[in-house]
C-alpha cells in the first residue's frame, strides 16, 4: 500500500470541502474515499487521479463539466491558492482583485474555501434586488396557496392502473395471493384502480422589462412550489432561457439570492418569447418535459420577436407536454383582450389562458387551473 | 506506484476493445474504481451514446452474468425483487390438506424458497458468482422505487417478510443508467460513482464504426462519421446517437452506396430514416442540405 506523505494527504482531504464550497453535493465524509482512491491509483499520474476523483465526487452532469477547472485550481501548484471558479464574469472582476500566488497563510486559505462572502455583498446592493424573493410580506399566504396546489395535484389520476385497496376492477393475481392464507378460498379481495400520479410542473417565467412588476411574485411562487414538490423545473426567460430550479431550491434563502445573481444577466431587458421557447425546446425540453409534464408559462405576451416563431415553438412543445397553461398578469385589468401579437400567436396552442398577477387572482383561478391539468 | 495503475487502465481499455467497446480512459478509470471501492456506477448521457452497452461489455470481460432490470413508470418492488408463486402455493395447500404435519410446518413449507420467484434484484445477490446488475433508465421509475433501491445498494441485502433477510452471497457490479428525464435523489447519487457519456468525437466514432461494421470501406466510414458529426452540429430535436450511425451505415451498405457526395444526395435522402427520427427534424433535411453536408465530408 502506498503511504501518502502528510502534505499530499492534507491536500487531498481538503478537496471535498473545496468542492462543497463550489456548490458540489459532497460532504466532509467524502475525504475517506478520496484518500482510499488516491492510495489505489497513486498521486503521480495526474490524469488517472483526475478521472478517478471525477467519477467519485461528481453526481450530475453540471458538476462533471465544472470538475476539471476546480481540480486544476486545487491541485496544480501554480494556481494553488487561486480563487474558486465563478460563473459570472462580473463577479470575476470583483473577486479577481485578490492577489494570486504566495502562501499568505491561514486567512487566505479560508477565503479560498468560502468565496461567497466579501465580494457578494456589494453585488446585492448594486444589481437587481433579489431580496424581494424572500420578503416576509405574503410569504405565508404564498406558501399556503402553493401547498394547496401541490395537494390538489396529487389527486389527478392517470390512465395507468396499479394495485389499490379499493378500486374498480378485481386484481386476480393479488386475490389468489391473498387466498393462500385461507387455504385457497378467496376471502379477501384485491383491487386495481387508476394510479394517481401527479403531473410534473414546468414553470417558464418571463422576466423581461414589461414584466418587472410581476416577475418577483412569480419567482416566489416558483420557490414556494418547489419547496412543496421536489421535481418542479423552473426557468426564467427574456431573450434567452436560463434554468433556475437549483438556485430556487436552495434551502438557504440567502444563498438562493446569491445563485440567482450569478445567472440573472439580461434581467429586465427585452423579450423574445418565441426564440426563448425554441431554445427551451432544444436544450431543456427533452429532459424535463414528458407526457406527464404540465408547462406553465407566466408572461404578458409582449414579444419583440416573430409571432410565427412563438407559434411554432408552442406547437412543438405541445406535442411533448401534457398541458400548456399560460398565466397572463395583465388579464386582470378591465378591458383586457388577448390582442397582442404574441398572445394571438399563442392562443391556439394553449389549454388554458388565465389571469394571475397577484395572490387574489391566482387564488381565484386555482380551481380552473387544476381542472385544466386533469 | 502509478505505473501499474496506468497499465491496468490500458489493459482494461484493450479488453473492452476486444469485446467491441471503445472506451475512453476516464470511463476505464471509473470502471476500475468501481471494483476498488465496491460502489455502483451511475451513467448519464443522451439516448444512444452507449450507456447500456457499458454494462453488457463489462459482463463480457468479467465473464459474469448480466442481469438486467429495465425500469418503467409504475415498476414496483414485486416485479423488481421477488414474488411468491401463488399458483403453486395454492396447489401445495390443497395437497397438504390431508397431511398429518402441524400447521406451522405446513406454513413453513409453503413459504419456502421453492415457491419464491426471483426477480432481477434478488437474483443478482443470490447467485454463485458476482453478476453485473444493469438497472436501466432508472429515471423512469418512481421516486419510491429509488428509495427501495437504496437499501439494496447500501447493504446489499433484501428483506422478505415471510423468509427473513437475504444477504448477498456476492456483491454484484451495479451499473445504473439514466437519461435525465427526472432529477435523481442526492442520496442515490452520493452512493454511486458517476460518469457522463457525451456524444463521441470524430476519432472515437470512427473507431467504433470500424469496429462494429468492418465491411465498410475506410473512406466511406470516414465520410459517414463526418456526415453524422455534421448532423449533430445542427439544431435538431433528437440528435442521432451511435446506434443511429451504425444503422445508417448498414443501410448505406445495403443500398450499395459506396461514397457520399453531392451527386448521390437523392439516394442518401432515401436512407436518412435510419438517422433522423422525428418529422420536424426530417423537414430540416431537404435535398440541398444533404448535398451540402455530403460534399463537406
Amino acid at each position: 500500500m502506498l503511504i501518502l506523505d502528510t502534505r499530499a494527504a492534507d491536500r487531498l482531504a481538503g478537496f471535498p470541502t473545496f468542492l462543497r464550497a463550489n456548490g458540489f453535493a459532497v460532504g466532509g465524509g467524502d475525504a475517506v474515499p478520496v484518500l482510499q482512491t488516491a492510495e489505489r491509483v497513486g498521486v503521480l499520474d495526474q490524469d488517472v487521479l483526475r478521472w478517478s476523483l471525477r467519477a467519485l465526487l461528481c453526481g450530475r452532469g453540471e458538476e462533471w463539466r465544472r470538475f476539471d477547472r476546480l481540480f486544476d485550481a486545487w491541485f496544480l501548484p501554480a494556481n494553488r491558492w487561486q480563487k474558486p471558479e465563478r460563473r459570472d464574469s462580473a463577479a470575476h472582476g470583483l473577486s479577481g482583485a485578490q492577489p494570486g500566488g504566495g502562501a499568505s497563510g491561514h486567512a487566505d486559505d479560508d477565503l479560498a474555501i468560502h468565496p461567497r462572502d466579501a465580494a457578494s455583498r456589494d453585488e446585492v446592493l448594486s444589481s437587481a434586488d433579489f431580496r424581494a424573493l424572500t420578503e416576509r410580506e405574503h410569504a405565508l399566504d404564498i406558501e399556503a396557496l402553493m401547498r394547496r396546489l401541490a395537494r390538489q395535484l396529487k389527486h389527478i389520476r392517470l390512465r395507468r392502473e396499479a394495485r389499490a385497496r379499493h378500486g374498480r376492477r378485481l386484481d386476480l393475481p393479488g386475490t389468489i395471493r391473498r387466498s393462500v392464507a385461507s387455504g385457497g378460498t378467496p376471502l379477501q379481495l384485491a383491487w386495481r384502480d387508476r394510479r394517481r400520479v401527479r403531473p410534473r410542473i414546468v414553470l417558464l417565467i418571463d422576466v423581461s422589462r414589461s414584466m418587472v412588476l410581476y416577475s418577483f411574485f412569480y419567482l416566489r411562487l416558483a420557490r414556494a412550489l418547489s419547496a412543496e414538490l421536489g421535481d418542479v423545473a423552473s426557468f426564467i426567460f427574456h431573450t434567452r432561457v436560463t434554468a433556475v430550479s437549483q438556485a430556487l431550491h436552495d434551502p438557504d434563502p440567502w444563498r438562493a439570492q446569491e445563485r440567482l445573481h450569478l445567472i440573472a444577466q439580461g434581467w429586465a431587458g427585452g423579450t423574445r418569447i418565441g426564440e426563448s421557447l425554441l431554445q427551451f425546446n432544444r436544450e431543456h425540453a427533452p429532459r424535463v418535459v414528458h407526457s406527464r409534464a404540465v408547462v406553465i408559462v407566466m408572461s404578458d405576451g409582449y414579444d419583440t420577436g416573430e409571432p410565427a416563431l412563438l407559434s411554432a415553438a408552442l406547437a412543438q412543445l405541445k406535442r411533448r407536454a401534457r398541458r400548456i397553461v399560460w398565466l397572463n398578469p395583465l388579464m386582470n385589468q378591465p378591458g383586457f383582450a388577448p390582442v397582442s401579437q404574441g398572445m394571438q400567436a399563442a392562443l391556439p396552442h394553449l389549454d388554458l389562458l388565465a389571469p394571475g398577477g397577484d395572490l387574489a387572482s391566482l387564488r381565484a383561478v386555482l380551481p380552473k387551473l387544476v381542472d385544466a391539468l386533469h | 506506484m502509478n505505473a501499474p495503475r496506468a497499465l491496468e487502465l490500458a489493459e482494461l481499455q484493450q479488453e473492452l476493445a476486444r469485446a467491441g467497446y471503445i472506451a475512453d480512459p476516464p470511463l476505464a478509470a471509473a470502471l476500475l474504481l468501481m471494483h476498488d471501492l465496491q460502489r455502483p456506477l451511475l451513467l448519464e448521457g443522451d439516448a444512444g451514446v452507449g450507456k447500456t452497452e457499458v454494462a453488457k461489455v463489462l459482463a463480457q470481460t468479467r465473464n459474469a452474468r448480466l442481469i438486467r432490470l429495465q425500469c418503467y413508470e409504475g415498476l414496483d418492488a414485486h416485479s423488481a425483487m421477488y414474488e411468491w408463486n401463488y399458483q403453486r402455493q395454492l396447489l401445495a395447500i390443497k395437497l397438504l390438506e390431508h397431511d398429518e404435519r402441524g400447521l406451522q410446518q405446513k406454513e413453513q413449507d409453503i413459504f419456502s424458497e421453492r415457491y419464491l420467484l426471483k426477480r432481477p434484484l434478488l437474483e443478482a445477490i443470490t447467485g454463485d458468482a458476482p453478476p453485473v446488475l444493469l438497472i436501466d433508465e432508472i429515471d423512469r421509475a418512481d421516486e419510491a422505487f429509488e428509495a427501495y433501491l437504496l437499501e439494496l445498494l447500501s447493504d446489499f441485502q433484501l428483506s422478505i417478510p415471510e423468509l427473513g433477510t437475504v444477504h448477498a452471497t456476492h456483491r454484484p457490479w451495479v451499473v445504473i443508467t439514466s437519461n435525465g428525464t427526472r432529477e435523481l435523489s442526492d442520496a442515490l447519487r452520493r452512493r454511486c460513482l458517476y460518469h457522463y457519456i457525451d456524444y463521441p468525437d470524430y476519432d472515437k466514432e470512427l473507431a467504433i464504426v470500424r469496429k462494429k461494421a468492418p465491411d465498410i470501406a475506410p473512406r466511406l466510414a470516414q465520410q459517414i462519421v463526418g456526415f453524422v458529426q455534421g448532423v449533430r452540429g445542427m439544431e435538431l430535436q433528437k440528435r442521432p446517437g451511435i446506434a443511429e450511425t451504425l444503422d445508417w451505415a448498414a443501410a448505406l451498405l445495403r443500398l450499395d452506396i459506396t461514397t457520399l457526395d453531392s451527386d448521390g444526395a437523392e439516394r442518401i435522402v432515401q436512407t436518412l430514416s435510419a438517422l433522423i427520427k422525428t418529422r420536424d427534424d426530417r423537414a430540416a433535411f431537404p435535398r440541398d442540405v444533404v448535398a451540402r453536408l455530403a460534399a463537406a465530408c
